[in-house]
């Protein structure tokens, strides 16, 4: 599978090491050049890493294109910006026909809006929250 | 007509300015306070303090009866989503974007969004190689008078 991944912060840095193998091919993009030498100093990227790093901004549709989009089997948006994964997204989804997508966004109501208009997007606030609800409920029993 | 404009640089400093003088009803959005302030010196209190696409903050714009939303913050991604909050969930009948990369007038279409417009776009076409202008006839000169 090939995997392109928007965003190389802590998620987007991790998910890119564990896909990285035999039957993926991973790419991330990161507008910041220093994001993936910081991980792979934490020694994220192992020596035989196959992991590409492209360095440019993941809401333009011509670096999208330069990253391999066009290849791509799956796109995952996970920079620091909702509005950044929002748009990362959709222009994967309605102008690249890529199959599988992803987009990661902070606000519950924004995530909401978008699940409806079909993307596919997760909200780690509301994750967050029922996990921890979760949590202190098994310890009130 | 109502307008609501987003984003208080100077394309929205303008289009406010403007939209008010003939006579329409603007409120603009910004979410700098200082620069929000400034805007309300120069305007009045057509200025509101917040974000363009947080959708509390959009419902208390009046943006359900808005003819109109125009994003003119200089940052795409934001004027994007900020325009399909409005069209999703407020039903705006038009929606127009400033796009900063020429590209996005394109895709913004193909994304929902009404009307996309780009200042490079408009320039680059303004700087496209013209086929060469008639030789225009040169007044007579002193010397083809004698």
């Amino acid at each position: 599978m090939r995997v392109l991944i928007v965003g190389c912060g802590r998620v987007g840095s991790r998910l890119a090491s564990e896909l990285d193998g035999v039957s993926n091919e991973v790419t991330i993009v990161d507008r910041e050049p220093s994001s993936f030498n910081k991980f792979a100093e934490r020694g994220l990227f192992g020596e035989n890493s196959g992991v590409r790093f492209v360095v440019g901004d993941g809401t333009d549709a011509e670096l999208l294109r330069r990253a391999g989009i066009e290849e791509a089997d799956c796109l995952i948006a996970v920079t620091e910006g909702d509005n950044r994964n929002i748009m990362a997204a959709q222009i994967a989804k309605h102008v690249f026909g890529v199959k599988r997508v992803v987009a990661r966004i902070y606000d519950p109501i924004r995530e909401e809006t978008y699940r409806e208009m079909g993307l596919d997007s997760f909200c780690p606030t509301i994750e967050g929250a029922n996990l921890v609800r979760q949590m202190i409920s098994e310890d009130s029993r | 007509m109502y307008a609501i404009v987003i984003g208080g640089g100077r394309v929205g400093y303008y289009l406010s300015r403007d939209l008010l003088e003939r006579g329409d009803e603007v409120t603009l959005v910004e979410k700098d306070s200082a620069r929000a302030e400034w805007l309300e010196s120069q305007l009045g209190s057509i200025v509101m303090r917040g974000d363009g696409d947080e959708m509390a903050f959009l419902s208390e714009t009046g943006v359900e009866r808005a003819d109109a939303v125009v994003a003119a913050t200089g940052d795409d991604e934001d004027n994007l989503v900020a325009l399909q909050l409005a069209k999703q969930r407020f039903n705006v009948p038009l929606t127009i974007a400033r796009v900063n990369n020429p590209a996005n007038v394109e895709i913004f279409k193909k994304l929902g969004v009404d009307m996309a417009i780009s200042a490079t776009e408009i320039l680059l076409n303004a700087l496209e190689p013209q086929e060469p202008a008639p030789v225009a006839e040169s007044p007579p000169t002193a010397k083809a008078s004698q």
